[in-house]
């Protein structure tokens, strides 16, 4: 009799563990493909380029960009939500950053026009951090269901797991998406100070030069100035 | 086959369909950049459309070419592929690398460009979630494969870290180079000026002293 009881006991509670591990990987597998990107791209000087992003209704959406190379190191932003309105538009920034909240359903256009520009082209980097309805983590609610039958250790072990899991999940974005925009920093310093460098070097040079044709010419022009003279004295 | 090549093809669309997407005009090359330290897997997953889902034209064939150079401009990889795929490289060199997209089709009439639309998705890692995984046989597995690629996501950004860490000495030895070069063209500047002007007296006064004005 306790054998049996103990069978059908284990049974079930491999029958709950099936459960909580296929809800705990329905979930896992949502922080799937990531719907954060970046992007550095090359704008060519009078052109604009545009890129698009879909988004779910009542999200958020951020977007963050700054310019790493390119002489005067500004371009024009602007954001067009599905509907064509023009939300955000930043006429000549370096940098800058936008939150889209509640966002619409829908495709959002995001545009960086270099049209101001006749001859230097921009290096832009921009990031576009995506977040759903209430975090990102679906089958919250079917786990409710789950919990009210048996209160076993196994599935709390279980559901702590999964929270580790996921809040893990969480910060490395965050750290990840920090990262990125150091990274950007620094590009945009290293550029910055390669053309000082070189802008160094190159008017040095030409003031040196300036200096010893100057020099040259002086001395010419006044002994000139006394040949002259002499031939008239005589 | 059939069955789960349609299911793969459906998750691919569905998961790809919500990345970010721009527009790539016909013949037209498009170029990422993207710095990638050395050793690194780079995964791409791309799905091509046309602009306007409901002008299914001619359904020509259309394809996208994807060129990879590394930091020294050289071609690391050239493929073609058909609507969507899947792309990997493995950089030798540290630095910015520019993913380079063109579309081609086998159209042979060019009638006012078709503007199509690139869905793209980069990852880095050996370990990338892939939008077509298949639904898990084993549970265990599947939990493996999340922990996997958590732990790949770790050590990416360590080594990043790493990476930002070598840039950051090189971009401190650029600044005390320059700080170098400004002092020394001051001063080879500065003694320029000195022997001329000096030199210039002399010249002078020898000069006028030979014309007997002095």
């Amino acid at each position: 009799m306790e054998l049996l009881s103990r069978k059908q006991g284990s049974r079930g509670r491999l029958f709950v563990l099936a459960v909580v591990c296929g809800l705990c990987l329905g979930s896992v597998r949502c922080f799937g493909p990531s719907q954060d990107s970046e992007f550095t791209f090359m704008l060519p000087a009078g052109r604009s380029e545009c890129f698009f992003q879909t988004t779910i209704k009542n999200g958020s959406m951020e977007v963050e960009f700054q310019v790493i190379a390119g002489a005067g190191m500004d371009v024009d932003f602007t954001i067009i939500s599905p509907g064509g309105v023009q939300l955000i538009a930043d006429a000549r920034r370096s940098d800058g950053v936008h939150l889209v909240e509640p966002t619409e359903q829908g495709d959002y256009q995001i545009c960086f026009d270099n049209s101001f520009s006749r001859f230097s082209e921009k290096m832009v980097f921009f990031e576009i951090i995506i977040e759903g309805q209430a975090g990102d983590v679906a089958g919250e609610d079917d786990l409710a269901d789950v919990e009210d039958s048996d209160g076993n250790l196994l599935e709390y072990k279980l559901d702590d797991i999964r929270e580790s899991m996921d809040s893990l999940h969480r910060r490395l974005e965050r750290s990840w998406q920090m990262q990125m925009v150091l990274r950007a920093f620094e590009a945009r310093d290293r550029n910055l100070l390669e053309d000082n460098l070189w802008k160094v070097s190159f008017w040095s040079c030409a003031s040196m030069l300036v200096m010893l044709c100057v020099a040259f010419t002086q001395v010419y022009t006044v002994r000139k100035l006394f040949d002259d003279k002499r031939r008239v004295c005589t | 086959m059939g069955f789960r090549g349609i299911g793969f093809l459906l998750h691919c669309y569905l998961v790809l369909a919500a990345a970010m997407y721009f527009d790539l005009g016909e013949q037209e090359e498009k170029c990422i950049i993207e710095e990638i330290p050395e050793d690194t897997l780079v995964t791409g997953y791309f799905l091509l459309e046309p602009w306007d889902l409901a002008v299914t034209s001619h359904s020509p064939h259309f394809g996208v070419t994807v060129t990879i150079r590394d930091p020294n401009h050289e071609v690391l990889m050239t493929k073609r592929f058909g609507k969507f795929g899947k792309f990997t490289f493995s950089g030798h060199d540290s630095g910015q690398h520019y993913l380079c997209f063109q579309t081609n089709s086998t159209r042979f009439s060019v009638f006012s460009g078709e503007r199509l639309k690139l869905h793209l998705d980069v990852q880095m890692g050996e370990h990338s979630i892939d939008p077509s995984h298949k639904i898990a046989k084993d549970d265990m597995e599947t939990l493996q494969n999340s922990l996997m690629h958590l732990i790949d996501q770790m050590m990416y950004i360590a080594r990043q870290q790493e990476y930002q860490r070598e840039k950051e000495e090189v971009f401190r030895q650029i600044g005390e180079d320059a700080n170098g070069k400004v002092l020394w063209w001051a001063v080879v500047q500065t003694s320029i000026l000195l022997f001329v002007g000096f030199w210039q007296m002399k010249r002078l006064k020898d000069f006028f002293i030979a014309k007997k004005l002095v």
